[in-house]
């Protein structure tokens, strides 16, 4: 009988951790092209590092943030960066030259169409924040608060091209493949 | 004369009469455009709307849109559009303008020199994945066995599926992406004899939508009697090798060997026409005369002394 029981909690405990295996490899993947945002930011990004007047500071910390993210905490990293471009940077930003405008607002309404995509992933439960996720966003906005507002806007937009890179490379790959499918 | 200046008068009493319906509590106004729409066919967006009519003036527009980030985040900020700000048609290619697929507010007001109306808005905000998409155009050719297929060439953000089978019951159907129309692409080597059959339909990754597909072509290579010209022509050919080469070799024999040592023809007065014996026959004889000759003259010298 007690055989038995155990037996059967060590059958549980595999199906268990075989679903969460699996559901980490549905990954949530943006499937959209970033080359015309990466071609939208390219053409102010003089522009906009120029107005970077704090060169030694990174308020994105790629080494402390970015590169050591897990694949299973992709979702919830870009879900939390689109939230910190879309409600603080992009709203902080005061931009008077048109054609700036017009890339600025290309990025932003881009970024807009991303978080919706994400959001179906987090009603299917695939955008799960572990506190590494939640420490790295937790280390960017600390960054973000410690300059002047326009500052700060300003420096993360000049960082634009870092967080999209990112993106490109760790939302690669299914898309295509459930595209033929169809 | 007096008639043309009676015309001209007419017509700046008639352009001074429309002033009182330009004012508005004394301001001059200009109406507004009406009936805005957007029509859209792969992924080009045309924004449209009602002329405004002032008899003898040319009026400008100037569009402006905000997307669903200004309009939740910034609703004060409107941007120009790329290319009508300002305009003199209509209408307006608002295709640079829509880059991202969120719903787009547009406005569009009309300007008479320093007069301006008042914006008039696109009822219905716009997203571009309400596009129509329509078939690709395509073109197939043969280049010998070969089954080539040339898209139309519709922009960036179109990719092509291309399916393409041979026509025979349980022939399993192929897909192939293509990125960009404009360029021949090879889809496959045809068998002869059989029909090979393409559709095609383009997909836009920016709205992940798919257009309905194109018209089924098929084609045909020549089956039989192509093979059997070809090895006429190889045996025709064969054999004229087999008789031209050696023929060919004899004839740079007899060059070479003319080139290297050439013969040389005697004149005809060295050239002996008679018979070696009867030769040597004849010159015993001569010598018997010239020795009989030569005695008879030593005889005649003895005479003498």
């Amino acid at each position: 009988m007690q055989a038995q029981c155990v037996s059967l909690c060590l059958l549980g405990a595999m199906v268990f951790l075989c679903s969460a295996h699996a559901r980490g490899l549905r990954r949530c993947v943006i499937s959209m092209d970033m080359r015309r945002i990466e071609e939208s930011f390219r053409g102010i990004k003089n522009a906009i590092q120029a107005k970077d007047t704090f060169q030694n500071v990174t308020i994105l910390s790629t080494s402390e943030t970015l590169h050591s993210i897990k694949p299973l905490d992709v979702c919830c990293v870009t879900k939390n960066l689109l939230a910190f471009y879309v409600d603080r940077v992009f709203k902080d930003h005061q931009e008077l030259s048109p054609q700036i405008l017009r890339k600025i607002s290309s990025i932003a309404n881009s970024f807009l169409y991303m978080q919706k995509t994400l959001q179906q992933c987090q009603e299917q439960r695939l955008c799960h924040c572990s506190q590494e996720a939640t420490n790295a966003t937790r280390i960017i906005h600390d960054n973000y608060d410690q300059l002047e507002v326009r500052s700060a806007a300003i420096k993360s937009l000049g960082e634009l091209d870092v967080f999209l890179a990112w993106i490109d490379k760790n939302h690669q790959g299914t898309s295509a493949a459930s595209r033929q499918e169809t | 004369m007096v008639l043309e200046e009676i015309e001209t008068s007419l017509i700046m009493w008639f352009s001074y009469a429309l002033i009182p319906c330009l004012l508005v509590d004394g301001v001059a106004v200009l109406p507004a455009p009406q009936n805005l729409s957007v029509q859209s066919t792969n992924m080009k967006h045309v924004l449209t709307w009602g002329p405004v009519i002032v008899p003898g003036e040319i009026i400008h527009y100037s569009v402006e849109y905000q997307g669903e980030y200004e309009s939740l985040y910034m609703s004060h900020i409107w941007i120009p559009s790329s290319w009508c700000s300002p305009t003199q048609g209509p209408e307006c290619d608002i295709t640079d303008d829509i880059t991202a697929t969120v719903p787009y507010s547009l406005r569009v007001r009309a300007t008479l020199g320093s007069l301006t109306s008042a914006w008039s808005t696109l009822k219905h905000p716009f997203n571009r994945n309400a596009t129509i998409l329509t078939p690709p155009g395509m073109e197939i050719t043969k280049d010998g066995f070969h089954l080539v297929i040339k898209l139309e060439d519709l922009g960036p953000q179109f990719e092509f599926f291309v399916a393409y089978w041979k026509r025979e019951p349980g022939a399993k159907e192929h897909v192939k992406m293509v990125r960009h129309g404009g360029i021949p692409v090879h889809l496959e080597t045809m068998e002869p004899g059989a029909a090979h059959c393409v559709k095609v339909r383009t997909f836009v990754k920016a709205i992940g939508r798919h257009s309905a597909f194109s018209q089924t072509e098929c084609v045909k290579v020549q089956g039989e009697t192509l093979p059997l010209a070809l090895a006429l022509f190889s045996f025709v050919g064969f054999m004229l090798i087999l008789v031209a080469v050696p023929l060919s070799v004899w004839k740079m024999g007899r060059l070479l060997r003319h080139s290297c040592c050439p013969v040389v023809m005697l004149p005809d007065t060295l050239k002996i026409t008679n018979s070696p014996q009867k030769l040597i026959s004849c010159r015993r004889e001569e010598v018997e005369a010239c020795v009989a000759a030569g005695l008879s003259s030593e005889e005649l010298l003895r005479a003498w002394i």
